[in-house]
């Protein structure tokens, strides 16, 4: 076996290992996909603390799913309620009430606050204990005793005379509108009333399996609900939903970017040669591109995002370039010339696209997006392996008998080449220079009208229904916001209770100011120490002493001496000290869990979660965290926005520095005419931004990511025909047709993608693509050294 | 929460205008569109030698609601409506519960307009009716049969004829309220105008 012979045989032998590897995950079940759109976010180098305050967060919410059943009166929802549940039972093993959150559990926990009941207190008494006269407190004791209805009462009487510790349980409570009602959650909205549903997933709602089971079972409780009754109707919310739609709508992508370019391609290769060998060839390329990608990038990574597939499809009208090329090229050559003579001529050419192209896809990986890096690994990859392919293979393959006929494209390029307007830089017409003015004319017109958008929502775009019943369900629930929130940090767990009660007292003006409409913290059930103490010593003075408020309520109601005496001594014992720990171990912490980080690196981390946020109240909650020590606001979302702006400033930078690059990196082959190879992309980058800015589409990273994919695409054109001796020569650009039409075959797919990014990058692709190619030919050929 | 039902449940007895056997005293009560009157309450609380003594006026208006207005020794007005119970010091709202934020709010309301429209049912589902008619006057004992209710009354008496005349509640605390019905009155001109206007 030759030297050429050997490299055909140990291709086939890495092909034949990618391909049984690919078998192996696919049919193993063994890839690992993702489908968590934070998985696409950038993963800066935050600290420990904000890490596990984020992951505390959504891990929280990641497995509930909350549906509400509401009818126009209570019997109804009920009814209806039943009727969900009841064809949800055959789904157990997905889907499970979530029993922590029932109203059976409120039996008991209102017993793990006794011991502590005289420290726990609304602010509003705190302050009446300060600056209001005993009389104050009397009466207010005396409203208890004599109204049928005096507020919240627990137990008897004498147990809470003064109802302190009454308008603190009524003030917990009030932090949810959820009730119990008939032993279910109820919540209602003035017009309707609702049954509250919570739900455990069972299994990771970020499998598609999950997802898959579990669409069609809510469905059918959802009909089962509404059967008896249409004005039933059901919302439902929760991360497994947006992960479910965003996983479907990832698989239709996927299929259609794939099959849509699979069949395009094929029929642009059989209206070029005629021939099916081409056919098997290109698709020999394509496909080891795509196993090779595929495997090196499970092997990488730990999961395999499904956008990185749906991107990854358009793979597939990138990789069969160099194919085509060579294919061209064979169609081009004299029948004599051997195949492997001819790859040595055409080498550099295809060297010099690969890596202007790949280095275009790794620009992506410069930004700090998970999800990009995983898109331009796995589409580098898959042009290497594709390019690998026709180096090791095709000169073997293509026999010299392709070198015969050739289809209508052929002809149709050889003519068309032949009218195309060509421009001399040396002989300036009249015509060019109105051509150049009117182009830059608009352009600088659309320039100025191009604004910029770097909203976190440009990452995906759930179905309209999902987001709907998301912003009813918060609305009717009150929820705190799941991105939004303060970190509150100390050295101790007192010293953060202690900094959330002065972080309190900003957001209770905000609270009055209706910024927000409230907000969760363990502060608000566990307050610290120091605060009992005061607490003790203030009820101690105005209310249980001698000449306090007690003594004098007894006179009034005709108790003697003794029963002040009594009653005194059982409310000061009722004044342990509550410790966080207690209040989390104990069934009425369930729900609060999730505001306690506990120890982190260097002390201790709570949360202050807030309720009624919106984007007016954003900069007022930014206000109130500033000059507090160890208080941080955090806006997740406001950050991914701003990493996004960021890194769209950046990439426009590395973008216009790597024009310079790739000139300089062709310029020792070029010399004087590398002009000509860059200035059709550069010319389409410039028109795909004009046309953002008179479409009032605002500019965004991932338009200036398809930008800068596009120099490396674009300059292969340029090369491609540069390389051409005679203008004439109509092989290099049937070539380039060929590619920009796979090219804009798949990025145009992409484009029809329904995440707002992607598409924005498909668009830009397809209409910077269609240009360059347009463009190219304008300036071929020309002085070469 | 929990708490909320415990506050609820005095007015929530209250309410309770009589009940099994239900038909029976259905057919003996009257139901005017308005009833005033007088009540003396007396509250022994555990602990205390002597009960504690209020009085006041009371008015039900069918499909309007009920006020209870204590008078002595301590100032003090309620008004309960089907969507919300606001408790009044002078002029000033010192309590608001509405209904469609606090179920139990309703649940009150609920049973009183049920009562009110004669229709028992409803008291049946939440308590065991215990219970003997004589002629025009009737006596009946109500025990909670939810948990709810169970940890806080242990049980309701009520007695009267063609209008309730005396409730008894007793708390599992060991407090015991006893309210008392006088002077009670009927027709448009059975309530004030000032209190009127409260509606």
């Amino acid at each position: 076996m030759n030297r050429r012979g050997l490299a055909v045989w140990l291709w086939a032998g890495v092909a034949g290992l990618l391909l049984a590897h690919n078998l192996y995950l696919w049919l193993g079940a063994r890839l690992a996909t993702d489908s968590d759109i934070l998985a696409l976010l950038p993963a800066e180098n935050r600290e420990p603390a904000l890490e596990k305050a984020f992951g505390h967060m959504v891990a929280s919410a990641q497995q509930r799913l909350i549906v509400l059943v509401g009818a126009d009166d209570w019997n109804q929802a009920v009814g209806a309620a039943d009727r969900y549940l009841k064809a949800l039972a055959s789904g157990k093993n997905l889907l499970t009430p979530d029993r922590e959150i029932s109203p059976r559990r409120e039996q008991d926990w209102l017993t793990l606050f006794d011991k502590y009941r005289l420290v726990l207190m609304t602010p509003n008494d705190e302050r009446a204990l300060r600056d209001r006269d005993k009389q104050y407190w009397v009466d207010a004791a005396l409203t208890k005793l004599y109204s049928p209805v005096g507020g919240i009462k627990v137990g008897a009487w004498q147990e809470d005379p003064f109802g302190l510790f009454g308008a603190w349980l009524q003030a917990r409570a009030q932090e949810t509108p959820v009730r119990p009602r008939d032993g279910r959650l109820f919540v209602g909205d003035g017009t309707r009333v609702y049954v509250v549903l919570p739900f455990l997933v069972r299994v990771s709602a970020f499998s598609m399996a999950t997802q898959e089971a579990l669409a069609p079972l809510l469905e059918g409780a959802r009909q089962a609900a509404r059967r008896a009754d249409s004005r039933v109707d059901v919302i439902a919310a929760g991360i497994v939903l947006y992960a479910g739609a965003a996983a479907a709508q990832a698989k239709w992508e996927l299929s259609t970017i794939g099959i849509g370019s699979v069949l395009g391609i094929v029929a642009l290769i059989w209206l070029t040669f005629r021939s099916f060998k081409p056919i098997v060839l290109i698709t020999l390329s394509v496909g080891v591109g795509c196993l090779g990608a595929l495997s090196v990038c499970a092997l990488v990574f730990e999961r395999i995002h499904l956008l990185t597939l749906v991107f990854g499809a358009s793979l597939i009208g990138g990789a069969q370039d160099y194919g085509t090329y060579f294919l061209c090229h064979r169609l081009g050559a004299d029948g004599q010339l051997d195949s492997h003579r001819l790859l040595r001529r055409l080498l550099p050419s295809l060297t010099l696209a690969l890596i202007t192209t790949v280095a275009g896809y790794l620009a992506l990986a410069l930004t700090p997006f998970p999800g990009l890096r995983q898109m331009a690994v796995f589409s580098a990859l898959g042009l290497i392996f594709a390019w690998l392919t026709v180096i090791f293979w095709f000169p073997a393959l293509a026999s010299q008998s392709e070198s015969a006929g050739g289809g209508p494209l052929v002809r149709w390029c050889a003519a068309s080449l032949e009218r195309w307007p060509r421009f001399k830089a040396s002989r300036l017409t009249l015509p060019t220079l109105v051509v150049l003015g009117l182009f830059g004319a608009l352009a600088a017109f659309a320039f100025a009208r191009l604004r910029v958008q770097d909203d976190v929502r440009l990452l995906q775009n759930p179905p309209k229904q999902l987001i709907a019943e998301q912003i009813q369900l918060s609305r009717l629930l009150d929820a705190p916001a799941p991105a939004q929130f303060f970190l509150v940090r100390g050295e101790s767990a007192e010293t953060v209770l202690r900094r959330e009660e002065i972080l309190k007292q900003r957001l209770d003006a905000l609270v009055v100011e209706k910024a927000i409409t409230g907000y969760q913290a363990v502060s608000n059930w566990v307050p610290s120490l120091e605060t009992q103490e005061a607490r003790r010593a203030l009820v101690d003075e105005r209310l249980l002493s001698g000449n306090g408020a007690l003594a004098v309520l007894a006179k009034r109601i005709g108790a003697d001496d003794l029963w002040v005496a009594a009653t005194r001594e059982r409310l000061s014992g009722l004044a342990e000290k509550l410790t966080p720990q207690e209040f989390l171990n104990a069934p009425a912490g369930v729900s609060a869990r999730h505001l306690w980080l506990g120890p982190v690196a260097g002390g201790y981390a709570g949360i202050v979660g807030l309720r009624g946020v919106s984007t007016k109240s954003l900069p007022h909650l930014r206000q109130a965290g500033i000059g507090l020590d160890g208080v941080q606001w955090l806006d997740q979302v406001g950050a991914i926005s701003g990493v996004l702006a960021r890194y769209r400033n950046y990439m426009s930078w590395v973008a216009l520095f790597s024009y310079l690059a790739v000139y300089a990196l062709l310029y020792p082959r070029y010399r004087a005419a590398t002009w000509r190879v860059i200035a059709p992309t550069a010319l389409a980058s410039i028109a795909a931004l004009a046309l953002l800015g008179l479409a009032g589409q605002g500019l965004q990273l991932f338009h200036v990511l398809a930008l800068m994919l596009l120099l490396g695409v674009g300059v292969d054109y340029g090369i491609f025909l540069q390389e051409e001796r005679s203008r004439r020569d109509p092989i290099a650009w049937l070539a380039v047709v060929l590619s920009a039409l796979g090219t804009i075959l798949s990025f145009g797919l992409l484009g029809l993608s329904r995440t707002p990014a992607l598409q924005a990058f498909g668009l830009t692709m397809l209409i910077g693509t269609m240009t360059v190619c347009f463009l190219a030919p304008c300036f071929a050929g020309g002085t070469r050294s | 929460m929990k708490a909320r039902r415990g506050g609820a449940v005095a007015l929530a007895a209250l309410a309770l205008l009589g009940a099994a056997p239900a038909a029976q005293i259905q057919s003996i009560l009257a139901r005017p569109k308005i009833l005033c009157g007088r009540f003396d309450q007396q509250k022994q609380l555990v602990g205390l030698k002597k009960p504690v003594s209020s009085n006041g006026r009371f008015c039900v208006v069918a499909d309007k609601g009920v006020l209870w207005r204590t008078l002595q020794p301590f100032p003090n007005t309620l008004k309960i409506t089907r969507g919300e119970i606001i408790q009044f010091s002078g002029e000033r709202i010192a309590l608001r519960m509405e209904a469609r934020q606090e179920p139990a709010v309703r649940m009150i309301n609920s049973v009183l307009f049920a009562l009110l429209g004669g229709d028992l049912e409803p008291l049946e589902k939440i308590f065991q009716i215990d219970g003997v008619v004589q002629e025009k006057s009737w006596s009946v004992t109500l025990k909670p049969r939810d948990g709810g209710f169970g940890k806080v009354i242990s049980a309701i008496a009520l007695d009267g004829g063609v209008y309730v005349r005396r409730i008894v509640i007793s708390e599992t605390s060991g407090d015991r309220t006893e309210i008392e019905f006088s002077a009670i009155q009927t027709g448009d001109g059975a309530i004030r105008p000032d209190e009127a206007a409260l509606f």
